[in-house]
């Protein structure tokens, strides 16, 4: 029973970091017309105690990727330097979309653990039942 | 059979390793995309049953060290024959998803073997079954 107490709380720690992936991703898109915007990247980290790892994950420093802006010819815009070019932002759709589709491929398979533990620890539960 | 009820004891030691297992799977999924981490495994049941019937390691001599029982093969060890993603993990998703099944399917044997010895058990006892 602590073994599958274990895997419920390392499914949800993996649930945790793959959501929190997720929302960066959301917040890169909704950006990606933002001028000067940098990318934000999550990072993974195992979560430690006592310089131990545990097992668990944890969402590491979010990095900026730190790549070019790239110039963006609008000379009628606010931000437009003298000879019309203002910083775009770096979010790239495709890179956006392929990401948010493993972070969902991931918490699925997070998902898919937390139930199975949940329907072992279920079994072993209704020998006490009877 | 039920002079030591050896049976119990087989279901416990099969599903608390059936457990185990799917807690170092549940580890390294966790893990997935943690860059640099190394995947883990957990021997299988049948090498615990065989190890602990010889009873540990053989010694030439008394004072050599013996290690008990179980002890290597419900530890964790790293699976080296992987392949690293360039991030540096070697976790794979499909690979774990097949132990993880394995992991519940053992379980619920051990859970199946359990309840019906503990039926038969209860019958010989004469309360209805």
């Amino acid at each position: 029973m602590n073994d599958l107490n274990k895997t419920l709380a390392l499914a949800t720690s993996g649930l945790r970091a793959q959501s929190a992936r997720l929302r960066l991703v959301s917040e890169n898109l909704a950006n990606s017309d933002t001028p000067g915007y940098q990318r934000k990247i999550a990072s993974f980290a195992q979560e430690m105690m006592n310089t131990q790892a545990v097992g668990e994950v944890r969402q590491g420093p979010v990095r900026l990727d730190q790549t070019t802006l790239p110039k963006v010819y609008d000379p009628s815009h606010p931000m437009a330097d003298e000879k019309g070019y203002y910083d775009g932002s770096n979010v790239n759709l495709m890179v956006e979309i392929a990401d948010a589709r493993e972070a969902q491929r991931s918490y699925e398979a997070n998902l898919k653990l937390f139930e199975q533990s949940r329907k072992m620890s279920a079994s072993l539960l209704d020998i006490l039942r009877r | 059979m039920f002079d030591t009820l050896d049976i119990f004891k087989t279901a416990h030691a099969a599903a608390k390793h059936a457990a185990g297992r799917q807690s170092v799977v549940a580890e390294n999924v966790a893990n997935s995309d943690t860059p640099g981490f190394k995947a883990r495994d957990i021997g299988t049941f049948e090498d615990l049953v065989n190890q602990s019937s010889t009873s540990g390691l053989r010694t030439t001599r008394e004072t050599h060290i013996n290690t008990p029982a179980n002890t290597r093969s419900t530890g964790t060890f790293i699976d080296r024959n992987l392949e690293a993603s360039p991030n540096g993990n070697t976790v794979s998703i499909e690979t774990e998803m097949l132990k993880s099944i394995e992991a519940e399917r053992q379980h619920s044997r051990a859970m199946a073997v359990y309840q019906s010895s503990l039926n038969i058990l209860r019958s010989s006892l004469g309360r209805g079954g």
